[in-house]
């Protein structure tokens, strides 16, 4: 007897669902029909936002899930404020120009983008913050103009990007803002060449802009800089970065050269510039 | 076509889905607990070695109780408010004592979300951890319903309502001395029964299963409580979580293996590797036999290397 209205309620349910699911797939079929010489490839990771993010970050261009675009995350965000996120795509052997970063389900999706002088994308680890359980992208744009993509699911419980930053409930960062500590290792890549490590820490709060009185403020853009000023690495970061954020970029030695005094640069949403020798 | 089809299908699945469900729910979630005699008067009721889930109803904690002349004393409520009423039902079971007195060892959920059922007695804590409860209590629960679901029904925070600052108590004719440590937590509290030699060592120890850092205020402090429990005079040791130990053999493990955790994180932070890098650092074989190593290796990396990382810039 008790079940009967439940089951009205579930009937109920299933017809909007039905009818937003007709709505969604004319969506997607008119999405593929605009580029007939795409291959439409299934999402590997089955998001709901693949197609709606794909647009909004690659745009129209021809894209491929490919191995090879590695990212690591752990299989579960044990602190959602601090997951430690790295992109490898060192195994693809053609010029790269440009690297996107995004969390599906993030409510600011985008994390970072970068691009280099010398179309040599280093491994680049940061750690971030994740608001629910969502697959973790990275997309790299080759020369010969497609992009390829690599992901990842991140479990999660959530609640990362709407927590206070630590600043918040601690004077301590007003004093120390901008504080930067950087260290260089020596790392012997796969291929037997060798890298150098560029490890980075910088004190700020990161603050996403979505706590309750709490406006954004964060850090925008990074460069490595030579010593004649010019970039040779360019990251532009989004708010879901962490606070206090840990850089750790490997240089190929092709970029690298022992004369190099390299300068880390970096600016955020208020006009602060913060510099550092590397 | 296609989409009434999918539709239906859609109608199908939601419907076995309601009648598996209900099914489920019919089958009342029974936590079975059978209280094993391990000492004179002292009743173990052992969690078993893995994570919360919904299918263990979070009970992967050890509790005991204690049949003084006076009362039971009972160690740690439990995880959950259907937990503790069969807790209660199980000291019952094999006395008509009443309970006087519950001790809290510290602040994690599993370990006092049961004290509901022990509202009309004195459950005592550490002041600290009283303190840490009203301010992590809540979100603790909130997570154990995601994890453990319905066995999690009705269970709210209820506040330990005696501090404890005695350094030892006489309750009938069982003398308890208590020692204020922190490795685990920042507040924890173990408990020897001089009157059987039994340490009640709450989760400063595990046996067997991995032990868990969220809240460590460091592991050369563990280290250091360790050496603590390592000097008292005991029969048998009660673990936090895992088999009793009549041999000390738990303390060498958890000794064992904070020291390798230590040697490896600062090697790590010194060569440069990124979290994701450690926590792909395979863990010793030695330490092969012990539940859930490598999972709570990787939680571990979360709370605790970017403190090592920052030793090391």
């Amino acid at each position: 007897m008790r079940t009967f209205p439940a089951i009205l309620v579930l009937l109920c349910l299933c017809v909007p669902m039905a009818a937003w699911s007709q709505v969604n797939n004319e969506l997607i079929t008119q999405a593929s029909h605009n580029d007939t010489e795409r291959a439409e490839q299934a999402d590997p990771l089955n998001s709901p936002v693949w197609h709606y993010l794909r647009a909004r970050f690659l745009g129209e261009s021809p894209y491929q899930f490919d191995d090879r675009v590695v990212v690591s995350v752990p299989p579960f965000a044990e602190d959602p404020t601090q997951v430690p996120l790295l992109v490898d795509v060192s195994a693809i052997d053609e010029p790269l120009l440009r690297l996107v970063v995004w969390a599906d389900l993030n409510p600011i999706q985008h994390i970072y983008s970068v691009e280099s002088a010398d179309r040599h994308l280093p491994r680049i680890a940061i750690r971030f913050k994740v608001q629910q359980a969502t697959p973790v992208r990275a997309a790299v744009l080759t020369e010969s103009g497609k992009w390829l993509v690599g992901g990842q699911y991140l479990e999660a419980a959530g609640g990362g990007c709407t927590a206070p930053s630590m600043a918040n409930a601690s004077p301590y960062w007003e004093s120390h803002l901008g504080e930067i500590e950087s260290r260089s290792f020596e790392r012997a890549m796969n291929s037997g060449r060798s890298s150098q490590r560029y490890k980075v820490k910088i004190i700020h709060p990161m603050d996403t802009g979505l706590v309750s009185g709490i406006p954004e403020f964060y850090i925008q853009q990074l460069e490595v800089r030579r010593p004649d000023q010019a970039a040779i690495l360019s990251m532009e970061l989004s708010q879901p970065v962490s606070e206090n954020p840990v850089f750790t970029f490997d240089m190929s030695s092709a970029s690298v050269t022992a004369q190099d005094r390299y300068k880390l640069w970096m600016r955020d949403n208020n006009g602060n510039v913060f510099e550092q020798a590397l | 076509m296609a989409i009434k089809q999918a539709a239906g299908r859609f109608l199908g699945v939601i419907c076995c889905l309601f009648w598996v469900s209900t099914v489920a729910t019919a089958s009342s979630l029974s936590y079975e607990l059978t209280p094993r005699l391990i000492a004179k008067d002292t009743w173990l009721l052992q969690g078993k070695l893995e994570d919360f889930s919904r299918d263990n109803g979070a009970n992967i904690v050890n509790t005991a109780f204690i049949v003084t002349s006076e009362g039971v004393v009972v160690i740690d409520s439990g995880p959950s408010k259907r937990y503790a009423q069969a807790f209660r039902s199980a000291i019952a079971s094999v006395t008509d004592q009443p309970v006087t007195d519950v001790f809290i060892t510290h602040h994690h959920p599993d370990h006092f979300l049961g004290n509901q059922a022990f509202s009309d007695v004195n459950i005592w804590a550490l002041p600290t951890t009283g303190r840490l409860i009203a301010e992590q209590g809540n979100v603790f629960a909130e997570n154990m319903y995601r994890l453990a679901g319905d066995w999690m029904r009705g269970t709210e925070v209820l506040m330990p309502n005696k501090p404890l600052e005695q350094t030892a108590m006489t309750i009938g004719d069982h003398r308890f001395r208590f020692l204020s440590l922190e490795g685990h937590t920042g507040a924890d509290l173990a408990i020897l029964d001089e009157t059987t030699g039994t340490l009640f060592a709450g989760d400063l120890v595990f046996y067997q299963r991995a032990l868990t850092t969220p809240h460590t205020p460091g592991i050369d402090q563990w280290l250091t409580d360790l050496d603590k429990l390592a000097a008292l005079e005991v029969a048998l040791i009660v673990p936090g979580h895992g088999p009793v130990d009549a041999k000390g053999k738990s303390i060498e493990q958890m000794r064992a293996y904070l020291v390798w955790l230590d040697k490896t994180l600062t090697q790590a932070a010194f060569e440069g590797l990124s979290m994701n890098e450690v926590m792909k650092i395979p863990t010793e074989p030695e330490f092969a036999d012990i539940a859930l190593t490598q999972y709570e290796f990787i939680r571990t990396v979360f709370h605790l290397y970017a403190g090592y990382e920052e030793a090391a810039f």
